[in-house]
């Protein structure tokens, strides 16, 4: 070994003369985050369409500061307990109407105060559907967005609702009219602001490299404290591999979630620099029943449309080794749709373990047994078998899948997996071409999002779930300007009865981040915001 | 001859513009949509992909989307990346230096390296050398790239600390360092993914060599050079290294398209900033525009490299351009 080690050190000193490359200094204050994508388009309503991506938004969060921040329980419904951000104060002048003052400190990174126009402007743009689809959907509820003078913003909305003061401040971030022309979009952007965006957040745009990194430098006019990190980069590598082998190797600091397998995290916990921070996420994991025949969607589907056949699935499916195999302690049982960053789990009550007797009996109620000793039941001659979807990229859904598979065999379901590319799996998802969908959805902070996928007419209830009692509930709990938490704990447990998905996993993210810096807050709903805070040793 | 080359540079473009055609079609048929996973990851209604698709153009007829991106690729166009929102031209012109340094770096090595030991090894047919050779460039042909480039990486940069672990460049050296310095980084760099490239590939330059040569030696005029007593290194050299050459020649046409997206799972375990990595997540994300311009790159290299194998033989041997 020692032969070796020699031999390819000489072949370096022969490549390339600068041997003192490799043991050159770090500069302390400066932070290298590996992330598997590059930015491209770190600019708020700028990310939409293919461009909606967390490496956009996680440098937007550098750049751009929000009007208001969320507190730190995640709580979106409480507009007192949000932390001021580019808006220094805000009240309340009726229940349809709130002003924001602006922090009159702030300047874009070019000098120019931010002002009360740059707010309405950026406003202006995200709710119009033609530049923004997406924002234009979150923010649907503003009616208008005004200046008065320099520095205060109004916003009005169209009806009384708990989370008015979450869907002002934490969907977008504004940016400088000065710089930006009206009829720019994600399709049509503004090269020349791309490449070099201006911000007035706590860090400025150096360069992108890219396929490699990007440089951020601390602006030291940030009026809420110059950050003690001076330079920030956002290091790329697509493979988990390359990113654990960089932060390991010392050329990087941290990284987001460590992608599964779970080895990978005993691999960077095993290392004495570096530490692991387990973080709520914003994901969880269900089997979803399509309740709809899958060619014709206007009739039932013809076995999971039953719901005894939906409970006796779920009962059959012991999640919690599942969930323990698959991510060890970064994952937990979720109770109905909630991911780890909701609010609205806490207080939620266990999930139900499992029982193959109760599942049996179930299958058994529906007239499915087992006539002719296969190990599968029959109804009417058809063999109970099902199939279940998901992403061949998605290593988690794989080895769940198997499991699920597995234990389904030992209830006498025969389950067929289908495992598709990314983007045929989700072309079939939103046509509702599948029986079982292993879906992962990505979740905001706010509970107000569920309506999406679990109410009636949900833009992405692509399984057919129906049940008006629920689509009530939501409409209370998202109304309510006070008491919503007994409302949205009796939404989950009507979804949990209803079946219309098993919830496998809501897991923790690891992160990893280098001991040296000795106070690193990391936030769930946005991982990297808080860098301006970071201090190392 | 330039009637043969004007003849063989037209077939050449017939073939690209037919590639071209083909693969627009087929890339837009193919199961899957730009923005179908944005409906089931990120919790957008279909109205809202919907006005997504009208951004993006992509709710036109198929034959209208082909002459728009048809008339903007005959002004030189290649459209704007639905991921990046940038140019794809410029996006391909900003990979091409890394994704040449890797291919133009392996191919030297292959080309120098494993026509010499394939020489070798049929001068010294059946000897331990022959064999040991044989069987170590076996040995590298049958690893998968991406294990040995993650056992190269964890040896060389997480356990030893001898070379970066992935990368291009240092991002942390300053963008005043003197080119001497930068240079070197970048060659640091280019170690372990150049090194993982040449041991899974250099097996199938030294046999293609050894074979020509061991076509070659027993020829007639390899014995009348002998006879004539011309020295042996000169023999090899001169009279049957050159002539073996020819069958190699096929390879390095064959070789012109991986140089540029041919190392995908090596650009994927070092992170080389490459055109393989570009086009695989232009794959995954089915990026039509960036999609296109890397097929379309591919296309042109193999038809080039076709073209150029072709004068290259006609111009070593007039009995290819008489035929």
């Amino acid at each position: 070994m020692p032969l070796l080690k020699s031999g390819l050190a000489v072949v370096l000193f022969a490549l390339t003369g600068a041997p003192s490359l490799l043991s050159q200094s770090r500069d302390p204050s400066a932070l290298v985050i590996v992330t598997g994508q590059q930015a491209g388009m770190p600019i708020p309503t700028f990310m939409e369409g293919p461009a909606n991506l967390t490496a956009n938004a996680d440098v937007a969060d550098q750049l751009f500061l929000r009007l208001a921040e969320l507190p730190s329980d995640l709580m979106t419904t409480d507009e007192r307990r949000f932390v001021p951000a580019l808006a220094k104060s805000w009240a309340r002048r009726d229940s349809l109407t709130l002003a924001l003052d602006l922090n009159p400190k702030a300047t874009w990174h070019d000098g120019r105060p931010v002002t009360a126009r740059d707010v309405v402007f950026t406003f202006d743009r995200a709710r119009n559907p033609k530049i923004a689809p997406k924002l234009a959907g979150l923010l649907h509820h503003i009616v208008s967005v005004t200046a008065e003078g320099d520095r205060r913003v109004v916003f009005r909305f169209d009806k009384v609702y708990a989370e008015q003061f979450y869907d002002a401040t934490f969907n977008v971030q504004p940016i400088p009219a000065h710089l930006i022309p009206d009829t720019a979009t994600v399709a049509n952007p503004p090269q020349d602001f791309v490449a070099r965006p201006i911000g007035d957040g706590p860090y400025r745009w150096v360069r992108s490299v890219p396929g490699q990194f990007i440089e951020l430098a601390a602006n030291p006019n940030f009026f809420l404290g110059a950050p003690k990190i001076t330079r920030v980069f956002f290091r790329t590598a697509a493979d988990v591999d390359a990113r654990i082998n960089l932060l390991l190797s010392g050329e990087a600091d941290a990284t987001d979630n460590i992608a599964a397998p779970l080895s990978n995290v005993e691999r960077v916990r095993a290392a004495s620099d570096l530490r692991i921070v387990p973080l709520a996420s914003p994901t969880v994991g269900y089997l979803l029943f399509n309740q709809r025949d899958r060619s014709d969607r206007t009739k039932p589907h013809p076995i999971l449309s039953d719901i005894n056949v939906r409970r006796a699935i779920a009962a059959a499916i012991d999640r919690r080794p599942i969930v323990q195999a698959v991510f060890g302690q970064y994952a937990e049982v979720p109770y109905g749709p909630a991911s780890q960053l909701l609010w609205i789990r806490r207080g939620a009550p266990k999930p139900a373990g499992p029982d193959t007797v109760l599942a049996r009996r179930l299958l058994a109620k529906s007239g499915w047994y087992d006539r002719d000793g296969d190990g599968i039941v029959e109804k009417e001659g058809h063999p109970l078998e099902l199939t279940l979807s998901f992403p061949l990229t998605s290593e988690v859904r794989k080895q769940i899948a198997l499991q699920v598979q597995e234990q389904l065999r030992h209830a006498g379901i025969k389950i067929d997996l289908a495992r598709l590319e990314g983007p045929v799996w989700a072309q079939r998802r939103s046509q509702g071409d599948f029986d079982i969908d292993f879906s992962a959805a990505t979740q905001d902070p706010t509970p107000s999002g569920l309506t999406q996928s679990w109410s009636c007419h949900g833009g992405t209830n692509v399984g057919g779930y129906c049940d008006p009692g629920v689509d009530s509930l939501l409409d209370r709990a998202i109304t309510m300007r006070s008491g919503t938490a007994s409302v949205w704990q009796e939404i989950l447990r009507r979804i949990e009865m209803d079946q219309p998905a098993v919830f496998v996993y809501a897991p923790a993210f690891a992160y990893a981040v280098n001991r040296r810096f000795d106070k690193a807050p990391i936030r769930p709903e946005s991982s990297w915001l808080l860098v301006r805070e970071w201090t190392y040793k | 001859m330039r009637r043969w080359l004007v003849h063989r540079g037209l077939q050449a473009a017939i073939t690209l513009v037919l590639v071209a055609v083909l693969l627009f079609f087929l890339m837009r048929l193919a199961p899957g949509d730009p923005l179908g996973q944005l409906g089931a990851d990120r919790q957008l209604t279909p109205a809202q992909i919907e006005a997504t698709r009208k951004l993006y153009q992509l709710d036109q007829p198929l034959p209208r989307q082909f002459a728009n991106w048809a008339w903007a690729l005959l002004h030189g166009n290649l459209g704007t990346s639905f991921t990046h929102g940038r140019p794809v031209t410029a996006l391909i012109a900003e990979r091409m230096p890394a994704t040449l340094l890797l291919g133009g770096t392996v191919l030297l090595i292959n080309f120098t390296i494993g026509l010499w030991l394939g020489t070798v090894q049929a001068v010294r047919r059946g000897t331990l050398a022959d064999r040991s050779l044989t069987a170590l460039s076996l040995t590298g042909y049958a690893m998968p790239s991406f294990w040995l480039g993650l056992m190269l990486a964890w040896l060389g940069a997480v356990h030893w600390h001898l070379f970066p672990a992935a990368g291009f460049e240092n991002p942390l050296l300053p963008t005043d360092a003197p080119w001497r310095t930068r240079a070197a980084d970048v060659l640091a760099h280019l170690v372990l993914p150049a090194t993982t490239l040449v041991v899974v590939s250099i097996a199938g330059t030294m046999r293609y060599q050894r074979r020509a040569m061991l076509e070659v030696l027993p020829l007639p005029y390899i014995v009348v050079a002998r006879a004539k007593g011309l020295p042996e290194a000169v023999v090899r050299r001169r009279h049957a290294w050159r002539n073996a050459l020819f069958p190699v020649l096929t390879l390095v046409g064959l070789w012109l398209p991986i140089l540029a997206t041919g190392a995908v799972f090596v650009e994927s375990v070092f992170a080389w900033p490459g055109l393989g990595s570009l086009a695989a997540e232009a794959i995954g994300h089915r990026d039509y525009p960036l999609l296109m311009g890397t097929a379309l790159l591919v296309s042109s290299l193999i038809i080039l490299g076709g073209l150029l194998t072709d004068v290259a033989y006609a111009m070593l041997d007039p009995r290819v351009r008489w035929a």
